[in-house]
């Protein structure tokens, strides 16, 4: 999160000098006031979008999904996968050192793989984010498309490795 | 919006409703909810400010040009290109996003960036490549493209013949 702070910062500090001296004032000005005006129209869906975050994220714990996926098997298994997927709490420092060590389980590549997409394509959690800040109609069709991406991708990793292991493919990364 | 904040308010209830049945840890949900919220607070207003410039930095030419629905499939490449650089994390990310709608961005560029920023953001590089190794990261990104392109594609023609 501080990584992402500064880095933002940094870009919003150059764009900014890059207004002033293409538009001086005037367009800085316009810039920044359009700026106050989305965080004040997103506020209060921003504050509900986390409390809805909050929720999820107590009610979700990896152990839970941990045995699902153990549990997983087959085209329903593909699916389903996904979904649990959606519903992984946590950023990439969590999720990434999940993913790794469910690579040491004799859980098939392709149940992985569509859970690995779930949720990066339809975490739960960031969904109310997504309406938020962008749009609610964008955000509907976006998960609406995005929705068979993990299963295609899941089934096709199921045709092509069977039941192979992450560890079978990729040889065994953590040591 | 109003419409947006009372859906998710109703299943910030229902959420805890179900987290005080099952979990009795309602309360807690509520206090992870608002740490995260002022922890984010920063970051989201340096991303306003940035999607506040951006909105009033590029020409509508450009927009018009490279990423509206008249782009068509030269906004969809350009979406999924964007997506790959856009190596934030979603508070940031969504605001910038945001801010090229409000400019006139179409549905079907707006669609390749997000797909594309899901799967196949360079921030993940490092986790992906560190956790799981440098060939699967070069398959998987590879691999997304065309899902991104697809996914873009199919949203183009939604907004074209529907929206």
């Amino acid at each position: 999160m501080k990584q992402s702070l500064v880095i933002t910062c940094l870009a919003a500090l150059a764009v900014m000098l890059i207004a002033y001296v293409v538009g001086g004032s005037s367009l800085l000005v316009s810039g920044l006031s359009k700026a106050l005006n989305t965080g004040l129209r997103s506020s209060l869906m921003l504050a509900a979008s986390f409390l809805v975050i909050g929720q999820i994220q107590v009610l979700l714990s990896q152990e839970l999904l941990d045995r699902w996926l153990q549990n997983f098997k087959g085209i329903k298994g593909v699916v389903l996968s996904a979904l649990a997927g959606s519903l992984f709490p946590g950023g990439p420092y969590i999720f990434y050192p999940f993913i790794a060590s469910i690579t040491e389980k004799a859980i098939p590549f392709y149940i992985l793989i569509s859970f690995m997409y779930g949720k990066l394509l339809y975490d739960v959690t960031r969904i109310p984010m997504e309406a938020s800040l962008i749009s609610p109609t964008v955000a509907a069709v976006r998960n609406l498309l995005s929705f068979p991406i993990p299963i295609i991708i899941g089934l096709l990793a199921e045709r092509r490795f069977a039941n192979r292991t992450f560890t079978d493919i990729f040889g065994r990364q953590v040591k | 919006m109003v419409q947006t904040t009372v859906v998710l308010g109703l299943l910030a209830g229902i959420l805890m409703l179900i987290n005080a049945k099952t979990t009795g840890q309602q309360w807690k949900g509520v206090q992870v909810g608002l740490k995260q919220m002022l922890q984010t607070v920063p970051l989201l207003v340096a991303a306003f400010i940035l999607g506040g410039m951006i909105e009033v930095l590029v020409p509508a030419e450009f927009v018009e040009q490279w990423l509206s629905a008249q782009a068509g499939l030269r906004g969809i490449l350009l979406g999924t290109l964007g997506g790959m650089i856009l190596a934030m994390g979603p508070y940031a990310a969504f605001p910038i996003v945001g801010s090229i709608l409000a400019a006139g961005g179409g549905l079907g560029t707006l669609v390749a960036l997000l797909t594309s920023w899901g799967i196949s953001a360079l921030n993940k590089a490092p986790f992906e490549i560190g956790f799981m190794g440098a060939r699967f990261f070069a398959y998987k990104f590879v691999f997304s493209i065309p899902f991104c392109v697809a996914a873009g594609l199919l949203a183009h023609f939604l907004e074209v013949a529907v929206l």
